[in-house]
């Protein structure tokens, strides 16, 4: 889990230029304007491709903080 | 350095080490938060705009950061999602603000075509198809040339990337007009259209796409979720593609081959397996060499030059040059060579000295990864190509390197290489010759000077736009100003063509004559710096006074305005006899009196007119 931890934390870290110390499960899109939709669907999708698994319209407009995002993650992964 | 301009290196050595899609984007949006002011010199500046039917962004910020590597200051303009008509037609939008140097126009064809295309399409007839084909040219055509009018950008077009799938399947090719011929004709249209247009490049993004593979452009995910047209591996790619033109345009592209020889253009060391023993002939191993040296004089061929680095007896290699049957590279290709035991960092130093180039236009081909470090840590501003240590691949390494471009070739870029190695040749004779008049008369120099015709106004157009050393007034005439001169009766402009034993140097000189019923005034002369020393420039003056005298003139003035580059042509006009200098501001004119004075051609010198 440690290893996925990691990794997501590059993504976020990479796309909305903020060390990796700053990054809280509870960071929101809506208090953060770096996390915009474009920065959104970056996200997502570097997920996507690092991870090898792909996300439903619905759980992409659901993710709001980055808690949501290691839950769903880690729900999809375990599956 | 400012606090901004420190933190944008930082930022960018990180990304030159790793430039994936996520460091690119991730680099751009960094650099927007940054406070940067843009350079003084607009070659340095690259004012970029990338509008078309998809969300371009990522696009857009791979461009943007792969410029900055190139050293160049970007600010960069996004359209809007399919907004691309509305942006381009409207003077004031946010597009026509930006005041671009390049656009780049990314229209996907399927959003042209009517959604039904694709599934009436097996039941349309040929006619049909082919006014499709034109209306879908028609669009993409009529926005780029509304662009072209209304910007003074580059403007590059993508071409249409020709699906796989044809509903047709495997009689696709069997019918009159199908998928793929549909396409191949749209595309045809569209080079077509802009095949004359100097400012209008049609990109091969469908050849580009094949390269990549076709089934990996596109990432389904992010086109559905956010019309993102290329995929995350294809979009850093494609961005390279658009930097060839960027390069070209900011003269930032590459002319100088640096060549080393052992293991490089022949397989083996001469120095030890002898001439008999190198690996060099037409099966492997030993062809593959000879078609890497094959793409090398193609090269040539167009304009590249050609140098050697080599550690090596200069007896030893120069034998290959000269004996080898299946050497395809011979001495006359090379503007220079450094055959000698001296470190390669500092031969290579010497050879952009003796061409006459920066470090900055060359590029260092070597097998051995210890000489390439030696050369990169000494010269960060050389292209040291990272060889495979197989020779199988070198061609290939060449070929997909793609930084020598040039956005238009005149017929004397072409020849840049024989040029170099004439220039070779020919100071190898001044080295021996005794005096310098002997010199100039051994080299049966022949002066070809004539009013410009269709044939030579864009190289006249070319010498008057960036000759700085050897002219006498710096006026920088646009193509349209020249044309005009070609039609007033009252201006004379002159092409003067040299060639001598060595080879043809094509069209050198300029001069642009304001005649008047009293007297002719010299508005512009001007020369390349390649024949300066040849006293060719006293036959140019020789046959504007020859004329003048014909014309029954009895006065020829000549003007010169200096510049922190022109002092070599300072005198021209006093060491030829011209005299009543006349200060006026910046402007010195000189008189010649043609009842008292004249300019001969010199001796050595055959003077051709026509």
């Amino acid at each position: 889990m440690t290893d996925i931890n990691d990794r997501l934390s590059d993504i976020l870290s990479a796309v909305l230029n903020i060390d990796k110390d700053q990054i809280t499960d509870d960071l929101r899109r809506k208090d953060f304007e770096a996390w915009d939709s474009m920065a959104h669907l970056m996200i997502i999708s570097e997920i996507e491709n690092v991870f090898e698994m792909f996300f439903e319209d619905e759980e992409v407009v659901d993710i709001w903080t980055v808690g949501d995002l290691k839950r769903i993650l880690s729900q999809k992964l375990g599956n | 350095m400012t606090e901004s301009s420190e933190q944008l290196e930082q930022v960018l050595g990180r990304v030159r080490l790793d430039p994936t899609y996520l460091n690119l984007w991730s680099t751009f949006k960094k650099i927007q938060q940054l406070d940067l002011r843009p350079p003084d010199d607009e070659k340095n500046s690259l004012r970029l705009a990338v509008i078309g039917s998809s969300t371009l962004e990522p696009l857009a910020a791979c461009i943007d950061v792969k410029s900055r590597l190139l050293g160049l200051h970007v600010s960069t303009f996004v359209g809007g999602f399919n907004t691309y008509r509305q942006e381009v037609l409207d003077s004031k939008s946010d597009l026509h603000r930006s005041n671009p140097d390049v656009v780049v126009l990314a229209v996907d064809a399927w959003s042209i075509l009517d959604k039904d295309f694709i599934t009436t399409f097996a039941r349309m007839s040929e006619q049909e198809l082919i006014d499709k084909a034109h209306e879908l040219v028609e669009s993409v055509r009529s926005v780029a040339r509304a662009l072209e009018e209304s910007t003074s950008a580059l403007i590059l077009v993508n071409d249409f990337i020709t699906p796989v799938f044809s509903p047709l399947g495997i009689v696709d090719s069997k019918q009159r007009m199908g998928l793929k011929s549909f396409f191949a004709l749209a595309n045809e249209g569209l080079h077509d259209a802009f095949s004359q247009s100097s400012r209008v490049f049609v990109v091969n993004l469908d050849s580009i796409a094949s390269d990549f593979g076709k089934s990996r452009v596109i990432n389904w995910n992010t086109w559905y979720r956010g019309s993102i047209p290329f995929s995350e591996e294809f979009t850093p790619v494609l961005a390279d593609e658009y930097l060839r033109y960027v390069r070209a345009l900011k003269g930032r592209a590459r002319k100088c081959i640096v060549l080393d020889l052992d293991n490089t253009l022949w397989g083996g060391i001469i120095g030890e397996d002898g001439i008999e023993g190198i690996k060099l002939g037409t099966v492997s191993p030993g062809i593959e060499y000879l078609d890497f040296q094959r793409v090398l004089l193609s090269l040539y061929n167009r304009g590249v030059i050609l140098a050697i680095c080599s550690k090596n007896n200069y007896d030893d290699a120069i034998r290959v040059l000269k004996e080898h049957p299946h050497q395809i590279l011979r001495e006359e290709h090379f503007a220079a060579m450094r055959i000698n035991w001296q470190d390669k960092a500092s031969n290579i130093e010497a050879l952009a000295k003796e061409i006459n180039i920066g470090l900055d236009s060359m590029v260092f081909i070597d097998d051995n990864p210890v000489e390439r470090a030696q050369v990169a840590q000494a010269h960060p501003e050389v292209l040291v190509v990272d060889m495979p240590k197989n020779p199988r691949l070198y061609r290939e390494t060449l070929e997909n390197l793609k930084v020598f471009d040039v956005l238009s070739l005149t017929k004397e870029d072409m020849a840049r290489g024989e040029m170099y190695a004439s220039k070779r040749k020919r100071s190898q004779l001044e080295q021996s010759a005794t005096s310098i008049e002997d010199f100039l008369r051994t080299l049966d120099l022949k002066v070809r000077i004539k009013e410009v015709d269709d044939f030579d106004t864009p190289r006249a157009v070319q010498l008057i736009g960036k000759t700085n050393q050897f002219n006498l007034t710096t006026r920088r005439y646009s193509d349209a100003e020249v044309r005009q001169f070609r039609e007033s009766r009252d201006v004379a402009v002159y092409t003067m063509a040299v060639t001598d034993r060595f080879g043809d140097e094509g069209v050198v000189g300029v001069a642009i004559v304001r005649k008047s019923p009293e007297e002719w005034l010299i508005d512009s002369f001007l020369m390349s710096c390649r024949v300066i020393g040849r006293s060719v420039e006293t036959a140019m003056l020789a046959k504007i006074v020859k004329d003048a005298k014909t014309a029954g003139i009895s006065k020829i003035k000549g003007e010169y305005i200096p510049t922190k580059k022109n002092a070599p042509a300072r005198d021209l006009y006093e060491r030829h006899g011209f005299g009543s200098r006349i200060e006026d501001g910046e402007v010195t004119t000189w008189t010649l009196d043609l009842e008292t004075g004249t300019v001969e051609v010199p001796e050595w010198i055959e003077l051709i007119e026509e």
